[in-house]
């Protein structure tokens, strides 16, 4: 459910911009904030809101890798695997959670808690391997930190 | 003049020929006058450029990185451009193979093959072979992406030109890309149709076999076709379309850009809308009433009987008592013989064809028939654009294409109209009226004009009598409401100080309740406001068939001969001949005035009935004599839009065996009646049209051409 | 040290406030600027201070905003904050840290520009730099710092900050204006260039973060002061983000042309390789730039002698890769981020990026033939100055110069079907070193 109150959001980000159609993106920013991706019933929210079809709503957000297109965990986990990690040895650390998650990159736990993602650099070369979980970073991780993020969110999932 | 025209013109090089091309034009289109071939696939001349698909690479000496592209480059002085050098000739090849690598090679089975772009490229420009030995990208194969359109996206090359359409020439942004990069591929949202009424033009310019047309799937082959350059059926755009046969049926109708009318489209319900032509029920013999039921006969039996009963009738009740109901349908020549047939084979002045409530055959203000009185191609010039109670999309779809082309250019749009319509959402205001309000909207306006604002022109029997009508225009005003009046009041001022306006109606919209004085009306505010005669500006009705305004023209109106010169005497109306006892026979020819009636039943008091037409219509259904006609795919004759365009219908398959023209019928029939009818040809009535009627003075067949002729003034021609 | 400048006063806590940002002389320079200056005069300032784009091609910035075309069209500035390029992590701290800097240089930056409508465009990945910008410029705009009659100037400006949402092709300038505009974020054709017809058609100047983060500091300090860093032709200073096989990676304020070898051993930078292996190659610029070898560690860090030796200073994302590294591997996972970020709009970069990452992954897992190599280096040339932007270019930049510099190891592939560097040995232990902090530099 897109609520009114995101909708209202909506129209006024569309008054902010210059030109309505500016405001798709932040627009599709809150039905992902709101519905954990983008549903159908977001397209058409923001398709309103800003006045453009629902195709052509469509076309921005599926160009953009940040709007999932799929339901998500609640943990939703980027590892970062462009050079200067790979160089730093990303792939030893998404391999390792994979082991321990039980999941292949790309998917999601059983129980909807983790979604395991790589990405592309996320500009934090200096402190590699790095991750983000729902979009904040985790730097410098070790196999023993990745570990311990496990924990915590098995925690929260319990909790 | 001609020597200011030259400082305009570009001159270049192009592989070592001189080239001469007015300022902004791109090298690919400098090239193509010269005859040389540049590949493309993304670029197409009604769209700007993109540069997206890397093909129509050239040597441009002096400019930096070579080489460029033709398709996004403007010429300019002096320049010398290469077409096959080693370096071009290696990118072409370079973009052609990444085309293939991931493109099947099911040209076999392809509706495309043989007329493929990327096949026939890849023939003069593509490497011999391919050195991808990997695993092509694969997906379902064909899938609808509405009811009538198909896409195979492995056969997509991602050109663009489909989705591009969408957004740049029919705006509804309908066929979108989906995804990025090496996973981009054409879509919709999800569970969503391609809903336009122009899908089928991306059919048509989709270079390869990626987007296909659902009813011309599996059918045939290019080359097996049969193409005719003919005119589109439809409705009164009269888009120039090529009609393809394969063995006596007709497969597709393709563009045939014409610039003046279509620009290089055609609408769904056009292209799409012939399966009437191909019908099993089409009409294959004569029929005559027997014994209450209709029962197949031969043509001279028919044709004897009808001349008969026609000769009867005329003995008892006088000629006066036969109708006749033409067509808007039918070709100039058919509908010119038809008029003809009834006033002087039959002796009746009864004519007339359905059409809108205009109040004298000629606006009284201006003397010029009713029509728009500007060209198709001048709405782009247009600065306002105001649509009363009329829906180009729903009724002249392509015309709607022209007005968004002249909304990005600069035109604003004005919707009035009690429905919703397409054009709303572009518009620049939308004032939603009261149904049937039309007619009392066109009185808002034109009070306004008369008395609120500086007029261009003034006339003093249109003031009187806007000032006479001021209590009932008060009385519309007040069923409007305020938020509506202060809009109309707006949008006259809009209008009086427009630099060019095009004020479009329904035909059919005048025949609204109150809605008589439409037509009129609007003609005055555009006289008052001197928006006829100007660029980008006019006024007029939208007509509704193929052939409406020609019947016009051709006299099958119960007051006017052909070319709206007075008759002698003034018949009976369309309604009159359809409620009035005095009507014994009906005479009808490619018309069904039966769907017209409250409930579809033809007057008792009729005591006989001929139709000619192609299909056992509601109005057939209760004929006596019926006569098989032939559709426009298998006759010759010239049609005339809603601009005045005169253009030629060509035939484009045998005649279905048992059936004939319209034209030939009545000839027949003629001379069953004792006249010595001898025309041959569409050509030969076409020939007596021109010595008869003032607009049509001196055109002969020959001169129709591809692309029509405009017929605009009588005066003009009749000087010629 | 050397002298910091878009750096300084990094590691004092709360810079990210605007009271503790005020405290440290925080916008003195618009105040100066409003005051001191007329538009046409800062245009005039920066081009003498020798300030070149900080993006990646190093354009002169006061020869880009003179290029603005004087219509009567709105005018428009976006701050290009949508760092991506591989290697590359110093607008994110400079965003994170000091966003009113930041936000401070747009508007000098707006007001010299006759702009009243700028827009920061933040990567959409790098969700706390977001709010830290956005944070800062309602700070701002609460302070009058933005908005109707700036500082009691008759100057108004508005500043949208404008999230990204991951596509790397966002960076190329025309891209970001169309992602703006509400599309995808597809390149425009050129000309016309946004100078001239840009963002809703109005003349646009579109610079990058640290670009605009220097601005506040060159105005106090004057355009001379600013000269005086640097060399002759590439003046000033620069964040160099240093990454990959180094003890010390992190970001690095540093006069430009400093050479390599001073990031890369200097203690008080790279302190050396890690775990003392060998130097095999230098990415100078970001995954975009084409690879050198290790004899061109002494090559200063500045636009031309970068060029001269065949590379280019890029974004400034230093990528050390020690002896140990298979660059067949390392090829492979940058191509497959270009094949990943193509936008698809044209041929070449769309089908031959996926087309190349296909050769490397069968080379790499010791599949490949020894035409490949020679399939590769022609692929390159086929997209090479044949795609629609320079990110087809960018794809090949690695390729191309990894297989001439290591031409060897791509056939020890394609006939041992293996590494040479030998299996186990291609990358460090995770987590063999704590990285060094993200502003290492500035501390």
């Amino acid at each position: 459910m897109i609520s009114e109150q995101t909708k209202q959001r909506m129209c006024d980000l569309a008054s902010r911009y210059p030109v309505a159609r500016s405001a798709v993106m932040p627009a599709l920013h809150l039905v992902q904030q709101e519905e954990g991706y983008i549903t159908s019933e977001g397209l058409q929210a923001v398709a309103d809101a800003v006045g453009m079809t629902v195709d052509a709503v469509e076309s921005v957000a599926t160009f953009y890798t940040m709007y999932q297109q799929h339901p998500q965990g609640k943990h939703v986990v980027h590892v970062c695997t462009s050079i200067s990690c790979y160089l730093r040895n990303c792939d030893a650390l998404v391999e390792h959670l994979e082991k321990r998650l039980g999941i292949k990159r790309g998917e999601t736990t059983p129980d909807g808690n983790v979604t395991l993602l790589t990405a592309e650099c996320l500009a934090s070369c200096g402190t590699a391997p790095v991750l983000q979980v729902n979009g904040e970073f985790v730097e410098n991780v070790t196999l023993e930190k990745a570990d311990a993020l496990i924990r915590d969110w098995n925690e929260t999932a319990r909790a | 003049m001609p020597e200011e025209k030259k400082t305009d013109l570009i001159h270049l090089t192009i592989d070592g020929a001189s080239v001469e091309v007015p300022t902004g034009t791109l090298v690919w289109a400098a090239a193509k006058q010269a005859g040389i071939e540049v590949p493309i696939y993304c670029y197409h001349p009604k769209m700007p450029p993109l540069g997206a698909c890397r093909m129509c690479f050239v040597e441009i000496e002096k400019l930096p990185k070579p080489p460029q592209t033709a398709c996004t480059t403007p010429v300019s002085e002096g320049m010398v451009v290469h077409t096959k050098t080693e370096k071009v000739l290696k990118a072409r090849r370079g973009t052609l193979e990444f085309l293939l690598i991931n493109h099947p090679l099911d040209c076999p089975v392809c509706d495309k093959g043989g007329e493929c772009d990327l096949q026939d490229f890849t023939l003069r420009h593509g490497p011999g072979g391919t050195r991808f030995d990997q695993h092509k990208r694969h997906y379902s194969k064909a899938v609808p992406v509405s009811d009538n359109v198909f896409l195979d996206r492995e056969r997509c090359i991602l050109c663009q030109r489909c989705t591009r359409f969408s957004s740049e020439i029919s705006m509804d942004n309908g066929l979108v890309m989906i995804s990025r990069g090496y996973k981009m591929e054409v879509g919709t949202a999800p569970d969503h149709a391609f809903d336009s009424v122009f899908s089928g033009n991306t059919v048509e310019i989709c270079p390869v076999g990626a987007l296909t047309a659902a009813s011309y799937r599996f059918k045939s082959r290019p080359w097996e076709l049969k193409r005719t350059a003919s005119v589109c059926n439809n409705c009164s755009v009269g888009c120039n379309a090529r009609v393809d046969v394969r063995v006596d049926k007709v497969m597709r109708l393709m563009s045939r850009a014409n610039d003046e009318i279509d620009d290089g489209w055609l609408c769904d319900r056009g292209r799409w809308g012939f399966e009437f032509v191909n019908s099993p029920q089409r009409l294959r013999t004569p029929m005559i009433r027997r014994s209450g039921t209709l029962v197949p006969t031969t043509w001279d039996e028919a044709l004897f009987y009808t001349a008969k009963r026609f000769k009867d009738i005329i003995a008892k009740h006088g000629a006066q008592s036969i109708g006749g109901i033409g067509s808007t349908r039918t070709t100039n020549e058919e509908a010119y013989l038809f008029q003809k047939f009834l006033r002087t084979v039959l002796g009746t002045p009864n004519v007339d064809h359905h059409h809108g409530s205009f109040p004298a055959p000629r606006d009284p203000l201006t003397n010029k028939p009713w029509a728009m009185t500007n060209s198709i191609a001048e709405i782009e010039l247009a600065s306002h654009i105001v649509l009363i109670a009329s829906d180009p999309y729903k009724r002249q779809p392509v015309l709607n294409l022209r007005i968004k082309k002249a909304m990005k250019a600069g035109a604003k749009i004005f919707v009035l109209n009690s429905d919703v319509t397409e054009l709303d959402r572009l518009a620049a205001r939308k004032i939603t009226i009261p149904q049937y309000g039309a007619g009392a909207a066109a009185k808002l306006l034109l009070s306004n004009i008369v008395q609120g604002e500086t007029l261009r022109t003034s006339n003093e029997a249109i003031s009187a009598r806007v000032l006479s009508e001021n209590a009932i225009t008060q009385e519309h005003a007040a069923a409007f409401g305020l938020a509506a009046t202060a809009q109309l009041v707006e949008l006259a001022h809009e209008i009086a100080e427009a630099k060019g306006a095009v004020i479009l109606y329904d035909e059919m919209a005048t025949l609204d309740p109150d809605c008589q004085n439409l037509a009129a009306d609007l003609q005055a505010l555009a006289v008052l406001t001197d928006n006829i005669g100007r660029p980008g500006a006019g006024v007029g009705p939208l007509f509704e068939d193929a052939n409406s305004l020609g019947a016009r023209d051709m006299g099958v109106l119960p007051d006017v001969l052909p070319g709206y010169q007075p008759a002698s005497e003034v018949g009976k109306t369309y309604n009159e001949m359809l409620s009035s006892p005095e009507i014994k026979a009906l005479f009808v020819m490619g018309a069904n005035p039966a769907r017209h009636l409250p409930k579809p039943e033809l007057p008792a008091s009729l005591e006989f009935i001929v139709v000619q037409d192609i299909l056992l219509t509601e109005t057939a259904q209760q004929a006596d004599v019926v006569f098989p006609a032939v559709t426009f795919a298998e006759k010759d004759g010239s049609m005339t839009n809603l601009d005045h365009h005169v253009q030629a219908i060509r035939r484009s398959l045998r005649a279905l065996p048992g059936a004939k023209a319209d034209w030939e019928i009545l000839v027949e029939l003629a001379q069953h009646l004792g006249k010595t009818w001898d025309y041959e040809t569409p050509a030969d009535i076409l020939h007596e049209i021109a010595e008869n009627n003032p607009f049509y003075t001196g055109l002969e067949w020959e001169d129709l051409g591809k692309q029509g002729v405009r017929i605009t003034q009588e005066q003009e021609v009749a000087r010629a | 040290m050397p002298e910091l400048i878009v750096t300084k006063n990094l590691a004092i806590p709360g810079l990210d406030t605007l009271a503790t940002y005020r405290e440290h002389g925080g916008y003195e320079a618009l105040a100066h600027a409003l005051t001191a200056y007329q538009p046409d005069e800062l245009v005039a300032l920066i081009k003498d201070s020798g300030l070149r784009g900080r993006g990646g091609a190093g354009f002169p910035t006061g020869m880009k905003w003179g290029f603005l075309a004087k219509n009567n069209m709105p005018r428009y500035l976006c701050c290009n904050a949508d760092e991506s390029e591989p290697g590359t992590f110093k607008d994110r701290m400079l965003m994170e840290k000091n966003p009113h800097q930041l936000v401070e240089g747009v508007i000098i930056t707006s007001f010299a520009c006759r702009v009243t409508t700028a827009f920061i465009y933040v990567r959409g990945e790098l969700a706390k730099a977001g709010r830290q910008v956005t944070r800062a410029v309602e700070e701002a705009y609460a302070a009058g710092l933005i908005g109707k009659n700036i500082l009691g100037s008759d100057y108004s400006l508005d500043i949208i900050v404008h999230r990204g949402a991951g596509a790397y092709i966002c960076g190329e300038e025309s891209a970001l204006m169309e992602s703006l505009e509400g599309r995808r974020g597809y390149p425009r054709l050129k000309p016309p260039f946004p100078a001239v017809v840009g963002l809703y058609g109005g003349p646009t100047v579109i610079n990058n973060c640290e670009t605009l983060s220097t601005i506040p500091a060159i105005i106090k300090g004057g355009a001379q002061w600013y000269a005086s860093f640097g060399t002759e032709k590439s003046k000033g200073t620069r964040v160099f983000c240093l990454s990959g096989h180094v003890k010390k990676p992190g970001n690095y304020e540093l006069p430009l042309g400093t050479p390599i070898s001073t990031l890369i051993y200097d203690e008080q930078y790279g302190g050396g390789m890690l775990d003392d292996k060998k130097l095999k190659a230098i990415i100078p610029g970001g995954s975009s730039t084409f690879i050198l070898g290790a004899d061109k560690v002494n090559t200063p860090l500045d636009f031309e002698s970068i060029a001269a030796v065949g590379s280019m200073l890029g974004s400034g994302g230093v990528i050390a890769i020690n002896e140990d590294t298979c660059m067949v591997g390392a090829i492979l996972r940058m191509t497959e981020f270009y094949r990943d970020e193509s936008c698809g709009k044209c041929t070449p970069c769309r089908e031959g990026t996926y087309w190349m990452t296909e050769i490397l992954e069968r080379l790499e897992h010791g599949h490949g033939k020894e035409s490949d190599i020679k399939l590769l280096v022609d692929i390159c040339d086929n997209i090479s100055g044949k795609s629609f932007c320079p990110l087809g270019d960018a794809s090949t930049s690695s390729i191309t110069s990894g297989i001439k510099l290591f031409l060897e190891e791509f056939q020890y592939h394609v006939t041992h079907g293996h590494c040479m560097v030998g299996a186990g040995r291609t990358r460090p232990e995770i987590g063999a070193v704590e990285g060094a902090s993200l502003f290492a530099g500035a501390v």
